[in-house]
């Protein structure tokens, strides 16, 4: 496939791209006791992008024959030539890029294979059965397992000839208590690149279980939070949601361009100088992070870029076109989900890099706050980083100790305001966005995290 | 793969393949797609598509084990029905696992326009170029951040071993704008609209991208607004964000099985206020979802969920009639992706009798919210958020845009106390909703 992906794109004349994947992907899903899915899923076919007169085209196909591939290529050439002439703006070059040459594999020593349905399967209906046996306030328990295992080929007419693996399993729980007819629930998940070991050596399946039954009954009797503007400490989670969702989004090109509040911003003091964020194909710190990608959709090699330094805005996130536009590197962040899917600027692993502050002082430095960890119900930001997140696990902090749960509690405000109220980063790190997985037009597995960080935000709860 | 018979054939074929290889029951869930699409970013057309693809699902049943599996690789069919029956034989027995009979389907007219086979990616292209425009003759200030029309043709096929075996064809346009105003260092809200036609003449872009730029514009400039408990007009949009996704969930008799729906014990009882009436109708003329028959081929009908403020229906699959001892309703949702979910169709709530600006009329203070942004729990009934393109009311009337102001309630509470159904609707995605108007809602100015 490699050879004829190469000959193909050898003739066709232009500048243009072909990626090739195969997904294989495995959901068990147990609620209760029951199985309610156990299924799998196999796709083949290849993306086209062509680049006619300044304008891009796409065209999707299943058919992978010779012929097949080339009325695809067609599709995608007419489509660009007929957008030429209704596009003001028209693309001047894509920007030179170090472009993925080889094979990359998946890092691990024990791939998914090696684990059979019926292991996989028996882990799930164990580990849900752990939930409803966690508490006699238990009414609903539901634990699934998922897995994807992507073969992309990416080549291009301008040097890239990648053949990528990538290898992403999931493990969720929910607990749903209830108590004089209220219901709560609690959630964890984990996610990682890497093979079965790597996922269960995160944090056990046990703990995911446990944690969930023990936020769920605890939530019961536990009373909302007053509105209004308070000093939290975020954990790894909170400040991954925050890196990814409020900060990450408002610097992706594209969306800048669209009109977002960074557009003016670069080289501006937009933070704390306390706070670098970065976003990496790698998993800096500590492996397996869900978004580590070698080689981006349009064939560049990935790399780290820093996004905020001691609190200056140094760069957005860019493909090949958005690059080109301002006159920068690309960074690797041009992302397809599925064959189907033109690549789009997307996050990988975004995060806040560990300062110096330890967890303990971090909380002992707040008189009466708030201890916030992990993205719970519900959450949306803007391209004008306003944010709201409901929160996990909320708890007061009185006294510089962390005390009683709050329930429902939201955080929102302006993530640049945010960031500006920090006072104190954490010597920590952890890559914690649960099972990570981001929509804008289609899904892209991400990560996120960082270390603890102390700062200030509007907590929504009910008065 | 875009001929109906072929399809039909194919599923007849994976039907047999997947008995031979020793499933009890078997149900095959077909569907192919031809879709192009042109992407407005940047307040420009950025990208214009096409792709096509057949997918074919496959349900197992093995002594009531079940097992699904799904492929695109229609060369090698029997590898995927091979799939589903050792997933099926490697899970739990359950008495609730069936697949339903046939019953009768009578099609829904004008789902399927033959003009759409004609429509190109260059007239997809004209509309996108359409919106844009309505943007500029409205006012220098806005962008089109993003937006999208897409033409969607779709062959859906479904064979069982009880003798289920039906095709359709449908044609459907889907298109929404996103628009930002920005005026120096002010920036809206972004606002959205979208709408959907099944036939060529019922393309109108217009409308759409006129309403999401004149919210942008209204949302320009806010300020800081009020802390207050009290009442709280919800858009259609923002009931969409706010109370649909409950429905969904609550009336869902999967939930109400697993024991996490609270309406699903409540059958016959007052849930809402009398002035609340739900319904649910997948034959809806012009619907987003309206087809002929569910995702497991159970023809779709009109059914109420709630009326006068009293839950009188859940939406059932075969699974949970079964498991329910009651009769399926036509709401197995999903793609040849997946197996069936349940979930409603085209979901509407009755409109009242007065306009949205009489619900105004008598606030002395309160808000008007066009989009929320935040979270709202289907088991707890809470949510919590910001109040996005929120207008303050002062003495009946809107009195300036406000920003950072979040709002809080329990959903269970607020439907029992609500003080008014506009008898304006607006098209939310496959949803139809009037503006309603809340009482005792935490607002909160930060």
């Amino acid at each position: 496939m490699q050879e004829l992906l190469a000959r193909i794109v050898a003739q066709s004349g232009g500048w243009i791209e072909l990626r090739f994947q195969e997904r294989k992907t495995k959901q068990i899903a147990v609620r209760n006791g029951t199985l309610e899915e156990s299924s799998s899923k196999r796709i083949q076919g290849i993306g086209v992008r062509a680049l006619v007169d300044g304008v891009f085209g796409f065209a999707s196909t299943t058919n992978l024959t010779e012929k097949g591939i080339l009325r695809a290529v067609a599709e995608a050439q007419g489509a660009a030539q007929t957008s030429a002439s209704a596009k003001k703006q028209r693309i001047k070059g894509l920007a030179n890029a170090s472009m993925g040459v080889g094979t990359f594999p998946v890092s691990t020593s024990d791939p998914l294979d090696n684990h059979t349905l019926e292991e996989k399967l028996a882990l799930v209906m164990t580990i849900d059965e752990r939930i409803r046996n966690g508490s006699s306030l238990i009414v609903s328990s539901a634990t699934s397992y998922a897995e994807i295992q992507d073969e992309k080929l990416i080549v291009t007419s301008d040097g890239a000839n990648a053949h990528v693996f990538i290898s992403i399993p999931e493990f969720r729980v929910m607990a749903v208590a209830q108590q004089d007819g209220e219901q709560c629930f609690g959630t964890e998940a984990n996610s990682v690149n890497g093979g079965w070991s790597d996922l269960m050596g995160l944090t056990p399946p046990e703990e995911l279980a446990d944690y969930a039954v023990r936020i769920a009954v605890e939530q019961l009797n536990a009373p909302h939070p007053p509105g209004g503007l308070a000093t939290v400490v975020l954990d790894p989670g909170l400040v991954g949601v925050l890196s990814h969702e409020a900060i990450g989004h408002t610097v992706e090109a594209d969306i800048v361009l669209g009109g977002a509040i960074t557009a003016d911003k670069m080289n501006q003091q937009v933070a704390s100088e306390l706070v670098t964020m970065l976003d990496s194909g790698i998993s800096e710190h500590l492996p397996h992070a869900t978004g580590t990608l070698p080689v981006d959709d349009e064939g560049v090699a990935t790399c780290k870029t820093t996004l905020i330094e001691n609190g200056v805005l140094r760069s957005y996130l860019h493909n090949r076109e958005t690059a080109a536009h301002f006159g920068v590197e690309p960074t690797g962040n041009a992302r397809a989900f599925e064959y189907s899917d033109a690549p789009l600027i997307r996050m990988r692993n975004t995060y806040i890099e560990p300062g110096d502050t330890s967890v303990e002082d971090l909380i002992a430095g707040v008189d009466d706050g708030y201890y916030m960890c992990g993205l719970g119900f519900g959450g949306q930001a803007d391209s004008n980083a306003e944010f709201m997140f409901g929160v996990r696990e909320a708890r007061e902090i009185k006294n510089g100790k962390v005390g009683k749960l709050v329930r429902g509690a939201t955080i929102s405000g302006n993530a640049f305001d945010v960031l500006h109220s920090v006072d104190a980063v954490g010597n920590d790190f952890k890559w914690d966005l649960g099972a990570g997985t981001c929509g804008k037009s289609q899904a892209a597995k991400v990560d996120a995290g960082g270390p603890h960080l102390r700062c200030k935000g509007t907590i929504g709860g009910r008065q | 793969m875009n001929n109906e018979t072929q399809l039909r054939e194919r599923c007849r074929e994976a039907l047999k393949l997947t008995k031979r290889h020793g499933a009890d029951e078997v149900e095959i869930f077909a569907q192919t797609s031809h879709a192009i699409a042109a992407d407005i970013e940047k307040h420009d057309l950025q990208t214009s598509s096409s792709q096509q693809e057949t997918m074919i699902g496959i349900r197992a049943l093995v002594n009531q084990q079940v097992g699904f599996a799904c492929t695109n690789v229609l060369d090698e069919l029997e590898a995927t029905c091979v799939d589903a029956v050792k997933l099926a034989k490697a899970s739990p027995q359950d008495d609730n696992n069936v697949l339903p009979m046939p019953t009768s389907v009578e099609n829904v007219p004008d789902l399927y326009d033959p003009k759409a086979e004609s429509f190109s990616v260059s007239d997809a292209v004209e509309q996108t170029i359409r919106m844009i425009e309505t943007a500029d003759s409205i006012d220098a200030r806005l962008v089109l951040g993003g937006g999208t029309f897409s033409a969607n043709l779709l062959t859906r096929c479904i064979v069982n071993s009880n003798g289920i075996d039906l095709a359709e064809r449908s044609s459907l346009f889907v298109y929404y704008a996103l628009a930002t105003a920005k005026d120096g260092e002010k920036v809206s809200n972004m606002a959205f609209h979208f709408d959907a036609s099944h036939s060529v003449d019922g393309i109108d872009v217009v409308p759409i991208a006129t309403r999401a730029c004149n919210d942008a514009l209204g949302s320009l400039g806010a300020e800081k607004g009020e802390s207050f408990v009290g009442p709280v007009i919800l858009s259609p949009s923002a009931v969409q964000d706010v109370l649909v996704g409950l429905f969904a969930f609550q009336l869902n008799a999967k939930n109400a099985v697993r024991g996490s729906s609270r309406w699903g014990k409540m059958l016959g009882e007052v849930i809402a206020h009398s002035s609340l009436t739900v319904t649910d109708d997948g034959r809806m003329a012009g619907g987003v979802a309206t087809s002929s028959f569910d995702r497991e081929g159970i023809p779709h009908r009109k059914l109420t969920l709630i009326e006068s403020g009293v839950a009188t229906s859940l939406m059932h699959s075969a699974y949970t009639a079964k498991a329910m001892s009651a009769n399926p309703t036509a709401h197995a949702s999903g793609s040849a992706r997946s197996l069936p979910g349940i979930g409603p169709t085209n979901l509407s709530i009755k409109p009242g009798e007065v306009s949205k600006n009489d619900l105004i009329a008598d606030i002395k203070r309160g808000l008007l919210v066009n989009r929320f942004s935040g979270s709202s729990n289907p088991i707890s009934g809470d949510f919590s958020g910001v109040a996005k393109a929120a207008t303050l009311i002062k003495d009946g009337k809107l009195d300036r845009p406000v920003t950072g102001t979040l709002i809080a309630g329990n959903a269970f509470e607020v439907l029992k106390s609500l003080s008014g159904v506009s008898s304006e609707t607006e098209r939310v995605f496959t949803a139809t909703l009037p503006y309603l108007r809340l009482e005792g809602i935490s607002v909160t100015a930060d």
